[in-house]
């Protein structure tokens, strides 16, 4: 899609490619290298994305980063990458800067660029509920941005529909450079694979072995923050807690609902139409709660955070540093919020999902182990479109498992040195 | 009265002697959903949408979670059954009868249906995967046991 010309045009998905690359950051990557010189920001799917697989929920967003300079990916989970699926486009190149604002409509395998100015200057929250409305469909699902991307910091960040997503790479600011506002994602399309039935049992049959796995009985964000070492994160916000919700197909809750404007245990559908918040970046929540805010000011920071489309670990980790505790007075910091914030080490993956194991412990023998194993585990995730969080938590998905799943599903023969070399090739 | 009593017994001396069958009870198998445990991923609703179409769509799921309310987070499952639309809430089961305008309780006017239920309609009821050797998919594929084959 080139925003400069206002032009799009569509290419077949090469087999080949599919052979090598495998899907997901492996064809991003691939991608990011030949659109290089126009400054790409590319979408894609994992390869099982939006399949029965256990959590295929996986999206992927490549491009350079404001922050290191360098060739990076954020996933983006939800319903989102399920939804860019079946747009019936698996990669989305963007190249270029439109004149005005616009944003992109991706359904039903037809891709349109269309004007944004009404939607410019408005918050995450606004231009979601506009773009619904204005095409009558409450379950379109939005990467869009807020005033952080179109004021171009660095901090900006591409959220997904309402809430944060694992973009802690500064996108949102390349969204904004290009005066594109939003992706628009809608689908009804149909995604045939190789072998069906013998694809269909396989699912089954990890789902049944990973159901009784370490995590079964937990949920939530509080409860990774647990597995994560801080014991106390049930009760800090327990007070607040909706309900938890999965992304698409995956077996774990990564996500927990907060209400702050009304009962937490109210069932019914509340009167109020904004109540609360989704936590789903466990990073923030956890340094928000480290620098000693209550549980209910980090839930209002996020909350902000989600609004105004900046990277709530960014934001979290420089408050800390100021040692503000005011929810208001964070906010209102957004404007000119500047600083050099963390970025995972040696890994061109997003921090969003934590870089230790979760709940089992995979066979490590000690923390000195995480940081290429992190990097590997995510790597496999970004390439077969498995939930990056949830990688950390099921060892049962194996390589060896990955590579059965995708001769089932492509009718290819993939093989442990290829897959090597696919993973070699994101990690450089 | 005594006429009834004769009948009756009659019934049942034909049973016995094996002249005639007891009348068996029609046992009839459902999709139970429990909102509060359903964690909104959509797996069951991908698994109904391969029953259908032999390959992974959603257009034709006969079991959709509802999530249009997502900045409230409110959010269940609905089942398109042979005449009704059951719809698992968070606060409670609702059964809507299909082809029954139901009047609001309270102001005497139409309901208006949800947006998301009028494809609903349009679909082809559950059949409890029909053909299907695992039985019904939904209830196999959900990751926390909220949808169960109930009599």
């Amino acid at each position: 899609m080139d925003l400069e010309a206002s032009q799009i045009s569509e290419d077949e998905l090469d087999d080949e490619l599919v052979g090598q690359k495998i899907g997901g950051v492996g064809i991003t990557s691939s991608l990011y290298g030949a659109y290089k010189d126009r400054d790409p920001i590319i979408l894609g799917a994992g390869l099982l994305t939006g399949t029965l697989f256990p959590a295929s929920a996986l999206g992927v967003i490549s491009a350079k980063s404001p922050r290191t300079g360098g060739l990076t990916h954020s996933p983006f989970t939800l319903k989102a990458g399920m939804e860019l699926k079946y747009t019936g486009f698996d990669y989305v190149v963007i190249v270029g800067k439109s004149k005005k604002p616009v944003f992109l409509w991706l359904h039903d395998g037809v891709a349109d660029i269309q004007e944004a100015s009404e939607f410019w200057g408005a918050d995450v929250w606004n231009t979601t509920d506009a773009i619904r409305k204005s095409m009558g469909d409450d379950l379109i699902q939005t990467l869009v941005i807020g005033p952080a991307g179109e004021r171009g910091s660095d901090l900006a960040q591409i959220c997904v529909n309402y809430w944060a997503s694992g973009d802690c790479w500064g996108f949102g600011k390349v969204f904004g450079e290009k005066n594109l506002k939003a992706v628009a994602l809608r689908g009804m399309g149909l995604l045939e694979i190789s072998d069906p039935e013998g694809f269909v049992d396989q699912c089954f049959e990890v789902l049944e072995t990973i159901k009784g796995g370490a995590f079964a009985g937990k949920s939530g964000v509080e409860d990774i923050l647990t597995a994560m070492g801080e014991k106390d994160a049930k009760e800090w916000i327990a007070p607040f807690v909706h309900r938890h919700s999965a992304c698409y197909n995956t077996p774990y809750p990564t996500n927990t609902f907060v209400y702050l404007n009304e009962n937490p245990k109210t069932l019914a559908e509340p009167t109020e139409q904004e109540p609360g918040f989704l936590i789903n970046d466990v990073g923030a929540l956890l340094t928000l709660k480290r620098a000693g805010l209550s549980a209910e000011s980090a839930c209002r920071v996020l909350k902000a955070c989600a609004k105004y489309g900046i990277d709530p670990c960014a934001v979290a980790e420089l408050s800390a540093r100021s040692g503000q505790k005011d929810p208001d007075k964070i906010e209102q910091s957004f404007v000119d919020l500047k600083g050099t914030v963390s970025v995972p080490e040696g890994g061109k993956f997003s921090s969003w999902a934590p870089m230790q194991p979760l709940f089992a412990d995979f066979g490590l023998s000690d923390e000195s182990a995480y940081g290429d194993w992190w990097v590997r585990r995510q790597a496999l995730a970004y390439l077969f479109g498995i939930h990056p969080i949830f990688a950390n938590m099921a060892p049962e998905l194996s390589e060896e498992l990955m590579i059965e799943m995708f001769n089932k599903g492509t009718g290819l023969d993939l093989s442990q040195e290829t897959l090597d070399q696919a993973i070699a090739d994101v990690c450089l | 009265m005594v006429s009834g009593i004769l009948v009756w017994q009659s019934i049942i001396y034909l049973i016995k002697q094996g002249i005639v069958t007891k009348p068996r009870r029609r046992i009839v198998m459902r999709i139970d959903v429990d909102a509060l445990t359903c964690i909104g991923c959509m797996a069951c609703e991908m698994a109904c949408g391969y029953h259908r179409d032999d390959a992974f769509a959603l257009l034709s799921s006969c079991i959709v979670v509802y999530r249009t309310r997502e900045k409230k987070d409110y959010f269940g499952v609905v089942v398109k059954e042979e005449e009704s639309l059951k719809i698992a809430r968070p606060e409670g089961l609702e059964i809507k009868r299909i082809g029954v305008t139901e009047e609001s309780s309270d102001s005497g006017q139409k309901k208006e249906a949800d947006a998301s239920a009028k494809p609903m309609l349009l679909r082809e009821p559950c059949d409890l995967c029909s053909g299907m050797k695992y039985g019904p998919m939904c209830v196999k594929i959900c990751p926390v046991n909220a949808i169960s084959l109930v009599e």
